[in-house]
């Protein structure tokens, strides 16, 4: 895991210097003198950097590949909005995965993004797709599915895992049928059972004011930021056996398989303790 | 709500019908603390997804498959619960015994020290025997100490009194025991220190 | 009533809370306080020069401490909420209002340095959340042994409602509220209350809900 590009920070608030830290290291993400972004790590080693989707990604290792790509981050007409930093003290592979989840909302995000007695989740498709984690098919009952939804409405979502600590999901965007939203969550690990998490989505919305749209997700990720802070244990079992999944979690069954496979093992636990 | 016993964390609730039951406080579907639930009737719910468990830890609903029926390898570990004089006992394991009756006492309060029950029973004076501390405070009647041991060198405190103390004793002794925390933690803080 | 409100403000929580509980209908003004610092802007110092939200603006009032607000509210539309008037429970209201604000700079400091990175000494301002937390709790069972549920009565108060925000969210700080039974109960208690409206972190108490009927198995 340590040769992937993580998210480091928001490219708009580095003027001053970002002191953080990734994996266990202090790092520093500040511009150089000809004004390009710069991370260093404690030792003094300048580290990878690139720009992409409002945040600055580094990596302790060497990325063997580009930073996984976002197409519709291209489109003309969205609006891009910097949810900002939240942080939690759980692994970062769990933020991820209740972010695959979409059962917990009638209890969790009640009335927004569900209610009883709405609580079905209906069968839906899970694949792997040029070695990403796919979803797709997810349906789900809303009271309040977006800023923009005026009333309850059946929403229809996609998910994807790019990387192992971000993802992308796309949903039924109200204003414009037949284009979906993009909520994307990019998770900075500071530790095995630390993380900064950074939201961010490109949405189709000429309506709703920023400082909403950014308060709206910033709810909803703050009512699972109880969530998180409270299981048990805090690193994410790869093993089956300690856990108990249902058909409705074969998002998170295939994205806690595709760790294992591909040896991402950090913030995760492999025995069973 | 949550608590900490020898056998690791619980979940204690009181169902609709007033039976008081303890479970091991993780949801065995995704580790969510079982304190964070809710209670409905005769079960207790996880907070995350809803599924909830009866009293003897079977799980009975997964709301995300309303029309399933959980198979019964889903369950929560419980211990047996004892209530006595207001009193709930939780056994380790299966219980030998019947919790002690703690007659002519009622429950005052429960609070956690920020100190080891040796300290305690340095401060008291006295050692604490299956029926508790029994501590005479200054400018108050006789208080009978429960404690059990917590994570850190904590020590989980409650504090019963005299059934027939009038309020104003009850409020004095409230206070006389947190004199005796607060003299127990600056005495565990310097034990520490030197 | 125009509210100058931050969603993830503990502070702005009380407000919007106690307008709820009394059926006032405020209008509300997003602050991009998080990542934005839009409380800094030019536009909100004017206001206020302090530079922290909530603000309550009714024509020509303007008011940025929280506790005022609560008391404004209450005055206007539920009078039963200032307490009963007695020497003692007028005094015990100051007295947790006035309290209230250490809650603010421990816990709430805590908070905003383990959610949102906000520099702190983080072991001072959770030891001196707990023994805030503590000083409530037994305050809460004295008045339980008086035969009261709330603060200062046995009704939920302006006290009640300017405690409760950061206590409820002492967690977010990296403060368990484990401890103290006292401090559960009282909070299960308003968060039982008729028109409560919950903030995130707080989450809906689903057992005032009965269970959903089983669903037919559907196809």
């Amino acid at each position: 895991m340590i040769d992937e590009w993580y998210p480091v920070g928001l490219f708009g608030q580095i003027e001053n210097g970002w002191k953080t830290a990734l994996m266990g290291e202090p790092i520093e993400v500040a511009f150089d003198p000809g004004r390009e972004v710069k991370v260093t790590s404690e030792d003094g080693r300048t580290l990878p950097v690139c720009v992409r989707y409002g945040h600055v990604w580094s990596s302790l290792g060497k990325p063997r590949k580009d930073l996984f790509a976002i197409p519709e981050a291209d489109q003309p007409g969205r609006r891009f909005v910097e949810v900002g930093v939240v942080r939690v003290r759980c692994s970062p592979l769990r933020a991820v995965e209740n972010f695959l989840d979409i059962a917990h909302f009638p209890f969790v995000h009640t009335d927004i993004l569900g209610a009883e007695p709405h609580t079905e989740v209906h069968d839906y498709k899970v694949e792997i797709r040029q070695d990403e984690v796919w979803a797709t098919q997810v349906k789900f009952y809303q009271p309040q599915a977006a800023k923009s939804a005026a009333g309850g409405i059946t929403t229809e979502y996609m998910y994807r895992v790019p990387a192992p600590t971000c993802s992308v999901l796309y949903k039924t965007c109200p204003p414009r049928p037949g284009e979906w939203d993009v909520i994307a969550l990019f998770v900075q690990p500071l530790a095995e059972d630390l993380c900064d998490v950074w939201p961010w989505m490109a949405l189709f919305d000429d309506v709703t004011p920023m400082t909403d749209l950014i308060h709206f997700q910033q709810t909803i990720f703050l009512q699972d930021r109880s969530i998180l802070e409270n299981q048990i244990p805090r690193l994410l079992p790869l093993d089956p056996g300690m856990e108990i999944p249902t058909r409705a979690d074969l998002t998170s069954v295939a994205y806690r398989r595709w760790l294992k496979r591909h040896n991402y093992k950090y913030g995760a636990q492999l025995v069973a303790q | 709500m949550p608590a900490r016993t020898p056998a690791g964390p619980i979940a204690l609730w009181r169902s609709q019908s007033g039976h008081a039951a303890a479970s091991a406080d993780r949801c065995p579907h995704r580790g969510m603390r079982l304190s964070h639930g809710f209670v409905r009737g005769e079960a207790l719910s996880c907070i995350y997804h809803g599924w909830s468990y009866a009293r003897p830890g079977n799980c009975l609903r997964i709301p995300a498959h309303p029309g399933l029926t959980p198979p019964e390898t889903i369950r929560v570990a419980t211990h047996e619960v004892e209530e006595s004089g207001g009193v709930i006992w939780v056994a380790v394991g299966e219980p030998t015994i019947q919790p002690p009756r703690l007659e002519g006492l009622a429950p005052l309060r429960s609070l956690t020290a920020h100190a080891g029950i040796a300290v305690l029973e340095a401060v008291v004076g006295a050692k604490a025997g299956p029926e508790g501390l029994v501590w005479q405070a200054q400018n108050s009647q006789e208080i009978r100490l429960l404690l059990v041991p917590q994570e850190d060198d904590h020590t989980l405190i409650h504090v019963l009194l005299d059934e027939k103390s009038s309020a104003s004793q009850r409020v004095a002794a409230s206070r006389a025991i947190e004199s005796l925390r607060r003299t127990a933690e600056y005495l565990q803080a310097k034990g520490i220190a030197s | 009533m125009k509210l100058y409100d931050y969603v993830l403000s503990p502070s702005c929580y009380k407000v919007r809370l106690m307008a709820a509980l009394t059926g006032v209908k405020l209008e509300i003004r997003p602050v991009d306080f998080h990542p934005g610092a839009e409380h800094r802007s030019p536009e909100l110092m004017a206001l206020n020069p302090a530079g922290s939200i909530p603000i309550l603006e009714d024509d020509d009032l303007i008011l940025t401490e929280s506790a005022a607000m609560l008391v404004y509210l209450a005055a206007q539309a539920g009078p039963e909420w200032l307490g009963s008037g007695t020497p003692e429970q007028t005094a015990r209201v100051q007295q947790w209002l006035s309290f209230s604000h250490r809650l603010t700079a421990s816990l709430g400091g805590a908070r905003l340095h383990e959610m949102l990175l906000r520099p702190g000494d983080i072991a001072k301002l959770q030891a001196q959340g707990i023994a805030a937390l503590r000083e409530l709790e037994s305050g809460l069972v004295e008045q339980g042994l008086r035969g009261m549920r709330f603060l200062a009565s046995d009704r939920p108060t302006v006290a009640d409602i300017a405690c409760f925000p950061y206590v409820a969210l002492a967690p977010d700080g990296g403060v368990p509220l484990d401890p103290y039974p006292g401090i559960r109960l009282w909070s299960r208690a308003i968060r039982g209350l008729e028109h409560f409206i919950e903030m995130p972190g707080i989450h809906r108490l689903h057992e005032l809900k009965s269970e959903p009927d089983a669903e037919p198995g559907e196809a």
